[in-house]
């Protein structure tokens, strides 16, 4: 690109670059900052009524009580729970569904309609239905989260199924492979990019299936205490769960990312 | 060939299913209050309609939707491209947005309940918090990914600020924004139906908690059912109108 243009251009190409991803964080940091101490002076001021709005430094009182009285940490334990074993389900489920219709056209074509029909169907309007079927509690909260997420999932999988090359799966098969070796060493292998995009969007949902199932058909967990304080108005106990749930998003949402790019780094 | 094999198989497997459906829940091998069975959900939806009663909460939560729908797509557009645009901005506000936007917007219903009232202002408000993050942030990338000699090409014809907005970025990224308004689209149905059942006083959404504390699953069937029409009119809506603007890249996204 630079060619023939001598020496100069190279560090004003780079330095910048390197400086500015500093700066970018030092921003990122100062924005939060500044947000946090807009709110709390607004509050302190009395420009906003903080026993609505609440404000940083009620928020941190608040949690301090959560902490000590065990509250949150069995609430934070319920919900993590919930999380990882929905999510670890409809990982297992999805890409084995995934797969099956990547597979046969038959069962991708018999199955396609219901996958379609539940991924464009805001699935919330169905936790009622669960409700009658499974009673309030983890059962119920498991299986919203299963629903909102195996499907992405099986989407994803199937997708990467499909953008296998087949010369990968005959040459599995000249060797003597059988049909569980050409899943084992091609299918899943050459598939494993788009498997981990599903993972990534379907772990987003996941998130959001606890805090609905919690939020509507729970005793326990996160998103069942926000609605108990919500319903007594302790608006800054409120903002407890729901900064943990922003804090899990973006925690889990990086951690997916990360594999996703570790995986690229180490396919090329 | 493939199509009309994919449509028969299809075909075939919804109707079994339906079938299938029919029987066990009107032959009460399982218990049809609890899944109710395909004829019957039909008769609750023509005694829903004939009584107005379906009419009247669907209008009220298709009046919810629109008002914070559009303004999150002026907002969200204007924003994104404001984002794109202004460095030290993006870099100042790019922690706090990328986390708003992975965390579950749903978990701010009860807060937002409590500032908003349980009206139709604290769905309004939902509504336009779901789907504005997804149209900004599509926005801000598609608009960075507008490629720099469709830039220098309008600029070189003597565009002043305003135009290189309307002339090359706007319509550079229209892919990527209308990928965020779809994305936006989902969420914002799925907040204002959340939103209607955590507490309302009208709408599809306490209908449907109406019905469910009285364990009435063909009801609840066919709200759920109208939800997914509603939400697949708008992404076909969404999709004519791309194809209208002649995006001819909309199959890219």
């Amino acid at each position: 690109m630079a060619v023939g243009s001598g020496i100069a251009p190279l560090p004003a190409l780079v330095l910048p670059k390197v400086r500015s991803k500093n700066e970018a964080v030092a921003l990122g940091i100062l924005g939060i900052v500044l947000f946090l101490g807009l709110w709390e002076g607004a509050a302190q001021i009395g420009w906003i009524n903080p026993v609505v709005l609440s404000s940083p430094s009620r928020i941190a009182v608040a949690f301090a009580g959560q902490w000590e009285s065990g509250q949150f940490l069995a609430d934070l334990g319920v919900s993590l729970s919930e999380l990882a074993i929905g999510f670890a389900l409809s990982l297992a489920v999805g890409v084995a569904i995934g797969i099956a219709m990547g597979l046969s056209r038959t069962t991708e074509y018999a199955l396609d309609p219901f996958v379609w029909f539940l991924y464009s169907t805001p699935l919330v309007a169905l936790y009622p239905l669960i409700v009658v079927w499974l009673g309030f509690g983890f059962a119920t909260v498991l299986a919203i989260t299963f629903m909102l997420t195996v499907i992405p999932i099986v989407v994803n999988t199937l997708a990467g199924v499909r953008s296998v090359d087949p010369s990968l799966v005959r040459a599995v098969r000249v060797f003597g492979g059988s049909g569980y070796d050409v899943v084992m060493k091609a299918v899943l292998p050459a598939s494993l990019p788009l498997v981990l995009a599903g993972v990534r969007i379907g772990l987003g949902r996941a998130l959001i299936g606890v805090v609905l199932g919690e939020m509507f058909s729970s005793n326990a967990g996160l998103g069942f205490r926000m609605t108990v304080y919500a319903a007594h108005l302790k608006t800054a106990d409120v903002f407890v769960p729901l900064a943990a749930f922003v804090i899990i998003g973006v925690i889990t949402t990086q951690l997916a990312i990360l594999l996703e790019s570790r995986l690229q780094s180490w396919r090329t | 060939m493939t199509l009309s094999r994919r449509l028969v198989v299809g075909t075939v497997s919804v109707l079994a299913f339906l079938v299938l459906w029919q029987f066990v829940g009107q032959r009460e091998i399982v218990r049809s209050d609890l899944i109710s069975y395909p004829t019957e959900v039909f008769a609750t939806f023509v005694h829903l309609t004939s009584t107005g009663e379906l009419g009247s909460n669907a209008a009220v939560t298709l009046q919810e939707f629109i008002e914070g729908f559009v303004p999150s797509i002026v907002v969200g557009v204007v924003c994104g491209v404001l984002l794109a645009l202004v460095r030290p901005l993006r870099e100042l506000l790019d922690p706090l947005l990328t986390a708003i936007y992975t965390a579950p917007v749903i978990a701010f219903i009860p807060i937002l309940v409590v500032w908003f009232g349980v009206g139709t202002y604290s769905k309004v408000v939902i509504v336009f918090i779901s789907a504005i993050f997804p149209i900004m942030i599509n926005t801000r990338v598609g608009v960075s990914e507008v490629a720099e000699p469709w830039l220098r090409a309008v600029r070189s014809f003597g565009a002043d600020q305003l135009q290189i907005v309307t002339k090359a970025i706007l319509p550079g990224s229209m892919p990527a924004i209308m990928a965020g308004i779809r994305l936006g689209l989902g969420r914002a149905i799925v907040g204002l139906i959340a939103g209607e059942m955590y507490v309302s006083i009208a709408g599809i959404g306490r209908m449907i908690q109406t019905y469910s504390s009285a364990a009435r699953s063909a009801e609840i069937i066919v709200l759920v059912v109208v939800i997914a029409v509603f939400g697949y009119v708008c992404v076909a809506l969404l999709r004519s109108a791309e194809n209208r603007m002649g995006t001819w890249r909309s199959d890219l996204e």
